[in-house]
């Protein structure tokens, strides 16, 4: 861990959709400029754990940190505000706004116009301005999604399952651009793709139905098969 | 988006059509068409941009005619003001209740409004009969003073009135469309979360086009007030409130025309069926139900894109026939 507070701290956090409980005391440290994956299978809790991260769900109890402030009762679009962005799964983008419109409304949002800089992780959106956010592949809707984040210099990203359904070729690229913004931010992955969390996390969090079932802190043991023993 | 020239000049040819309509149709009839599509604006906006179905649209229009109404009937002469305390009627009642109401669901939005109007209708007829007169309504078309340069006291020039309205409305409407806000609006309704995620309140972004919807309608009460030198709570009846929804839906929900194209179709069948057949309500009820079902983009939904493709046939045609001459 970097010195000073952590960019996300997250204690003893338990979330339950009405009576039905879905995480159970859930402890989390993510550092600047790390990259930390959660892995599980389908129903571990992932998805519930960012959205409660990034505001969407109010836990039942714990505390959820940032650099010391907490981020309990704060609403989605505050937190956002506070450079922890929140990137969903679903690849939904606005579908009726084109990709500068898209871009447009991260800019505005953030007043950074700085397109050049997202842009270069992903130099095809230059070629798709014009094009309407219903008719891209579901890549370009991931790199929209992840550039439309990066606007305003977040200084966390929360990015749910960013390679799923997508070609190897594109999850390759995310691969790369992913180790290019652990430079610049911190990265929370959720991600089944064992072997891309092996190839960029610097800590995983193994959840097993709404626990955590394991946590590799080095490198050296962030490996597939130490994974299929908890998942 | 369309290249500001192209929507420029169409709407401008729409309301140049408008204007020759003036000439072959009665005075009331264009007005009432011009004033009705103002009424449309704000709900095809809420609908068409915000997601939100209201069928309370009468209370606010209701909120612009009696605060016209009651400076002209108590308290001063001058038309013109009487529109400012309209449209500042329309901002107060929209602050005032819209806070609470943006918050709800689409459905629950639509139920609390008409509610809403059906609470204004009651207030208007009995609690303050007092000062409203109840069903006898206000009249104050003869206390109305003539304003300098545009009488909008005289019907003539009230047409000149409510077609720079109109126009001007239409103008700032599709400005709207083409700013980050207008942007936000649709994106609220498409997916409120992602907006969130983005760094935007969907609650401030809703209370605004709720503001700027409803002010528009109660800017149409306003002229109705002045129009007719009267209001009655007739025009917030609970038989009234699914009006502009249906001409909404008729013209187009979120296009740009759609609210004249409906307000042009849904006021001509009125005022056509009405002098053929007794229960034209009735008749006017089935014909709506089957232009739902026919076609549910509405009337302009439907033409747009055959007029785009006629348009463009007809381009083609003149390039090559210019290129042919050379």
């Amino acid at each position: 861990m970097t010195n000073g507070e952590a960019i996300l701290a997250v204690r003893g956090l338990s979330v339950a959709y009405g009576e039905s409980k879905v995480l159970f005391d859930i402890g989390l440290d993510v550092a600047a400029r790390q990259i930390v994956a959660c892995v599980g299978r389908n129903g571990a809790g992932k998805t519930t754990l960012l959205k409660s991260i990034a505001g969407f769900l109010k836990p039942t109890s714990g505390s959820v940190a940032s650099d010391g402030t907490s981020l309990i009762g704060r609403a989605p679009y505050d937190i956002a505000r506070m450079g922890i962005k929140y990137v969903p799964q679903d690849k939904k983008v606005f579908s009726d706004l084109t990709v500068r419109e898209n871009l447009e409304l991260g800019s505005y949002a953030t007043q950074d116009y700085d397109w050049d800089r997202v842009t270069d992780y992903f130099p095809k959106l230059k070629e798709l301005m014009d094009r309407k956010g219903g008719y891209l592949s579901g890549g370009e809707r991931q790199m929209l999604m992840i550039a439309r984040a990066l606007l305003g210099k977040p200084r966390l990203l929360l990015v749910d399952e960013p390679t799923e359904g997508l070609a190897p070729s594109i999850v390759a690229h995310l691969r790369d651009v992913f180790r290019e913004l652990s430079k610049k931010a911190a990265l929370v992955i959720v991600e089944q793709n064992l072997p891309l969390v092996c190839a960029i996390a610097d800590k995983v969090y193994a959840l097993k139905e709404g626990r955590i079932a394991a946590r590799l802190a080095d490198r050296e043991s962030i490996r597939i098969e130490v994974f299929e023993r908890y998942l | 988006m369309m290249k500001p020239l192209t929507w420029w000049w169409g709407l401008v040819l729409a309301f140049a059509l408008v204007g020759v309509l003036r000439i072959f149709l009665p005075l009331p009839f264009i007005i009432e068409v011009l004033i009705f599509s103002i009424y449309t604006l704000g709900c095809n906006f809420l609908l068409g941009r915000v997601g939100f179905i209201s069928f309370g649209q009468p209370a606010y229009l209701a909120a612009g005619a009696y605060a016209t109404a009651f400076y002209l009937y108590y308290f001063g002469t001058n038309p013109y003001v009487g529109i400012l305390m309209g449209i500042a009627a329309g901002v107060a009642v929209s602050l005032a209740v819209g806070p609470l109401f943006v918050r709800l669901r689409s459905d629950y939005f639509a139920l609390v409004n008409l509610a809403l109007a059906v609470i204004v209708f009651y207030l208007m007829q009995k609690v303050l009969a007092p000062i409203t007169h109840g069903d006898n309504g206000l009249w104050f078309l003869t206390t109305m003073s003539p304003t300098p340069l545009l009488d909008i006291t005289r019907p003539g020039q009230f047409f000149v009135f409510a077609f720079v309205v109109a126009l001007a409305l239409w103008a700032f409407y599709k400005y709207l469309d083409d700013t980050i806000f207008g942007a936000c609006c649709l994106a609220t309704k498409v997916n409120e979360d992602k907006l969130a995620f983005l760094g935007y309140s969907n609650f401030s972004i809703r209370l605004l086009a709720f503001v700027i919807a409803n002010t528009t309608t109660a800017l149409a009460g306003s002229m109705y007030a002045i129009y007719l030198g009267f209001v009655s709570p007739e025009m917030t009846s609970p038989a009234r409130v699914a009006d502009p929804v249906v001409v909404t839906i008729l013209g187009g929900v979120g296009t740009l025309y759609g609210p004249i194209v409906g307000s042009i179709a849904y006021t001509g069948m009125k005022d056509l069926i009405s002098r053929l057949i007794g229960n034209w309500e009735l008749f006017i009820g089935f014909l709506l139900v089957f232009i739902m079902l026919a076609g549910e983009k509405g009337i302009w939904g439907t033409l747009e894109p055959l007029l785009k493709k006629a348009a463009l046939r007809i381009r083609n045609r003149w390039r090559n026939e210019v290129s042919g001459r050379r």
